[in-house]
């Protein structure tokens, strides 16, 4: 999973986007112009999020809209805490091996 | 000045120029509403949720812990989805998640760049009354750049027909300095302050001030002392010389 979170930019982009305004809930177009970019130039990103369930679609009228899984969230950044707190395991444990 | 608040369900209008306290006084409203147990949720278009937790926080006020505890909602979105008629509302989840007593759309100004003008009443009329058949209070923020100048109207599409109430938000400009009006111009069904009165963005939100008594033409942006006031003053004057 983190691989595909740290994988782009874009993704990075998008997942702080939605992290920090959890009630976003747009098109992708709108979505991609609140980071500056195009909405043709993130939709593989936003596939890649929607896969891993921390984005979520939805049918509002005769559009798709995109919004953030809040409970998704939290378990992401529970695992990236966790992730960190290993490596940083990993680090002190390489500082007493020098 | 409103003799008791705002009436349950209504649908009151906040007008005023950019930088006028709009977003902080419709901020408050609802965090108001929270503590008195009804939750809310604001609406922006333009604004992102992050800047306005900010913001708020600067203010006192923590959106973020009442979020958490499902006292209050933030979405951002765009005003075409807001007006999609076909199928589940955009509001439907937090509408589920909360049960929203009060709801703010900041602003009402940005549905205009998605719908013909002569729709716009009609759709405006359309959400006001999706919201009033929930039981919903609703604050819609209207930008109107023209109350600057020395004419004044508050909305030039009619929205102000469709409304309950009506606050207006003036900067005005008196003895060389920047001060801030506020003016209720409609009320249904219930009495009101006339007056215009002064208000103070305050670490703890709007805080209003005495009325404008002083001074007239506050309002259509030439405000001059009232004759008696001029009069005390050549008298005080005087006075003073004599001393």
């Amino acid at each position: 999973m983190l691989e595909t979170l740290l994988a782009s930019e874009v993704t990075g982009d998008l997942l702080v986007l939605f992290h920090r305004n959890p009630g976003l809930i747009d098109t992708l177009d709108s979505v991609a112009r609140r980071i500056g970019r195009t909405g043709n130039s993130i939709e593989e990103d936003v596939r890649g999020l929607v896969n891993l369930g921390i984005l979520k679609t939805r049918r509002i009228g005769r559009s798709e809209v995109l919004l953030l899984d809040r409970a998704r969230d939290r378990e992401v950044l529970d695992a990236i805490a966790k992730h960190l707190k290993n490596l940083e395991g990993v680090e002190k444990i390489d500082n007493t091996k020098f | 000045m409103l003799h008791g608040g705002f009436m349950e369900g209504d649908a009151v209008m906040v007008a005023g120029s950019a930088g006028c306290g709009k977003t902080t006084l419709a901020l408050q409203y609802l965090v108001n509403g929270v503590k008195l147990g009804e939750p809310g949720v604001y609406v922006t278009f333009e604004e992102m949720p992050d800047q306005i937790y900010r913001d708020a926080k600067n203010l006192g006020w923590d959106l973020r812990k009442l979020e958490e505890e499902n006292k209050f909602r933030i979405v951002c979105t765009s005003p075409n989805l807001l007006l999609e008629s076909e199928g589940e509302s955009l509001l439907d989840e937090s509408l589920r998640d909360i049960q929203p007593r009060r709801i703010v759309v900041d602003s009402l100004s940005h549905l205009a760049m998605f719908v013909k003008e002569s729709e716009l009443r009609r759709e405006a009329y359309r959400l006001i009354m999706h919201l009033k058949t929930k039981g919903i209070s609703s604050l819609l923020v209207w930008e109107s750049p023209q109350m600057t100048g020395g004419s004044f109207a508050v909305t030039e599409v009619g929205l102000s027909f469709l409304v309950d109430c009506i606050v207006a938000l003036k900067p005005v400009e008196i003895e060389s300095s920047m001060r801030k009006a506020l003016v209720v111009l409609k009320m249904r069904g219930s009495d009101h302050d006339k007056r215009l009165r002064e208000f103070e963005i305050t670490p703890t939100g709007i805080k209003i001030e005495s009325a404008f008594t002083n001074y007239e033409g506050v309002i259509t942006g030439s405000p001059r002392r009232v004759a008696s006031e001029k009069f005390m003053d050549l008298f005080r004057g005087a006075a003073e010389k004599r001393k």
